[in-house]
């Protein structure tokens, strides 16, 4: 950055009197996420994707109150409604909020460079690095809303369709009020958006080599769905420290009595790992790409 | 741009391209498809980098520097369906260095109203004609006063009222200093708007500099029209190049000595000359030329 002050500095001092020329090379960077953020925003299928996101727990909560059969982790919600966010937390990590993270990876690059609009944001021009980041923000966005959306609309659902205000029963047996269940709940929503901003980094890779959006949600799958094939083969134990989603059992953590922090804490660094690898292709690939 | 040359596989698509714009020109790119045109744009402004050679772009050695004074239209419009018109010149009037956040909406505004759009502002992208995408594509290249513009086939789709448009806003940024690269097929639209002409054919350039010379240079010379042809060719032999025209009965002298001498010494041999005159290629004769040649 300095490099490019210095320089700009220099031409200044030679054209003198051309002073009065704007020489601005960027954009702000809160209005170009703002933009981001509305065009994520506004986009149907995002709308549409958090709305079927909140019918999710809603149809759970129903379902539980319909059947009132205990037993297995959608059991605990019987009478228990705090435990609903978590639990519907739980079963969308399995595939639901990944595809809906690849979605929005799949539209940040390869959708705005089928649509020809990549080409417009790099004449702007957007700084290649900025785009990244841009893009990688309105990702995250998506990823924060949809598991919050769950996490809030569980909530609500488990409060006024389960009941169970008085506090949270934990899979251990024991009770924490409402403060520590909101408390887990948080946990729960903060450890679920790191897992998906790994997914995302990844996806956003993907995104970054090709132009067709399908590509994107195809490996967004095909990876959820091949690292839980290998990650369930005994003989290939010696994966399960590489697979991401080898820690997503970790989830149902946030329920236990005292919290074993152990899991949430080592398939976090894991996503960690995933999102350094998928960030640096992404920014590797974006550097190079033609427009 | 010095020697560049891009090369996509085992595809060659610009093949050692020298050429200088003056600034405040008006070029027309010329070339039939797949002569390279839009890759040397590409180029030029950055989105592909050359597998050899260099681009200097208003002073800069990194043509995204000098990117915030340059509009651009690159291989149509692109803009989201799910946006109206307006949302989708606010979202790329938001990435504009040059542009004050303040006056993000009313530029857009005025840019609406620029290319005739004002109307049609709020209705979806997704249900422009293609006119009407081509003009929002327009619109977002005049966003804020550039100091050069690229304009990559901005006439496609476009009706006769459209092409005046275009022709006009031409006109208007050539008036204001601003240097313009039109590149475009339909060559009376560059004769009438472009002042210098750069011909592509096959990656390479086979003609480039002022229109004016590039038409004067590639005159056919004097036309002589004359029932007596074979005596006509055998009279200038000794002091012209001469050959036969295309129409019958038509002698043409490239070279040779001045027109009135020519003329006496055709009548002195008897030839019936029935017209002479200086034969005027236009630009399509002249790309015709060019391109057909190899």
């Amino acid at each position: 950055m300095s490099e490019t002050g210095g320089r700009q500095q220099a031409e200044l001092a030679g054209r003198v009197g051309a002073a009065s020329e704007p020489t601005a090379q960027n954009a702000p960077i809160g209005r170009l996420l703002g933009s981001e953020v509305r065009w994520v925003l506004r986009r149907p299928r995002t709308l549409v994707m958090l709305a079927l996101f909140a019918l999710m727990p809603v149809t759970i909560a129903i379902g539980v109150v319909a059947s009132n059969r205990s037993g297995g982790l959608v059991g605990n919600i019987v009478g228990n409604g705090l435990v609903l966010p978590v639990v519907a937390l739980i079963l969308a990590q399995a595939l639901l909020l990944p595809l809906a993270v690849g979605m929005a990876a799949a539209d940040a690059l390869a959708g705005e460079a089928a649509a020809g609009t990549l080409r417009g944001l790099l004449l702007a021009p957007v700084s290649r690095l900025r785009l990244v980041g841009m893009k990688a923000f309105g990702v995250l966005v998506v990823a924060v809303l949809a598991t919050g959306v769950i996490a809030v609309v569980g909530a609500l659902a488990g409060v006024l369709l389960v009941g169970g205000t008085d506090g949270l029963v934990t899979l251990s047996g024991t009770t924490v009020g409402v403060g520590g269940a909101l408390c887990r709940i948080l946990l729960a929503v903060a450890w679920t958006v790191g897992q998906l901003a790994a997914i995302g980094a990844v996806a956003l890779a993907v995104s970054a080599w090709t132009e067709h959006p399908l590509v994107v949600l195809a490996s967004v799958l095909g990876m959820v769905i091949v690292f839980g094939v290998l990650g369930a083969i005994p003989a290939l134990d010696w994966l399960q420290p590489y697979l991401l989603t080898s820690g997503w059992t970790s989830g149902a953590d946030v329920l236990r009595d005292p919290l074993p922090a152990r899991g949430l804490v080592e398939s976090t660094l894991r996503a960690l790992c995933y999102l350094a690898l998928g960030g640096g292709l992404t920014v590797y690939r974006m550097l190079r790409r033609d427009a | 741009m010095r020697g560049l040359r891009k090369v996509f596989g085992t595809t060659v698509a610009v093949d050692g391209i020298d050429l200088e714009v003056p600034v405040g020109s008006v070029l027309g790119m010329l070339g039939p498809n797949g002569s390279g045109k839009t890759t040397l744009i590409r180029m030029l402004l950055g989105l592909t980098p050359p597998t050899a050679g260099a681009v200097e772009l208003l002073g800069h050695a990194d043509p995204v520097a000098a990117l915030p004074h340059v509009g651009a239209l690159v291989e149509g419009p692109g803009f989201h369906g799910f946006l109206s018109g307006r949302d989708n010149l606010l979202r790329a009037a938001a990435a504009e260095p040059l542009l004050a956040s303040r006056d993000v909406a009313p530029t857009v505004a005025t840019a609406l109203e620029r290319v005739g759009l004002a109307a049609a502002a709020d209705r979806r992208y997704r249900g422009y004609s293609l006119g009407m995408k081509q003009r929002l594509g327009l619109a977002a290249a005049l966003l804020v006063p550039r100091r050069l513009v690229v304009l990559d086939e901005p006439t496609n789709g476009l009706d006769p009222a459209g092409t005046r448009d275009v022709r006009r806003i031409i006109g208007e940024l050539h008036a204001d200093g601003a240097t313009v690269i039109v590149s475009s097929h339909l060559l009376t639209e560059v004769e009438a708007t472009c002042t210098h002409v750069a011909v592509l054919q096959a990656g390479t350039l086979v003609a480039s500099g002022e229109l004016a010379t590039l038409l004067s240079a590639g005159s056919g010379g004097l036309v002589v029209v004359t029932p007596d042809v074979e005596l006509a060719l055998h009279t200038l032999r000794e002091v012209a190049t001469a050959y036969r025209g295309d129409a019958a009965g038509e002698v043409v002298v490239s070279e040779g000595p001045p027109a009135p001498e020519i003329v006496a010494r055709l009548v002195h041999a008897g030839v019936a000359v029935h017209e002479a005159r200086r034969s005027r290629t236009n630009l399509e004769d002249l790309f015709a030329r060019l391109t057909e040649e190899s």
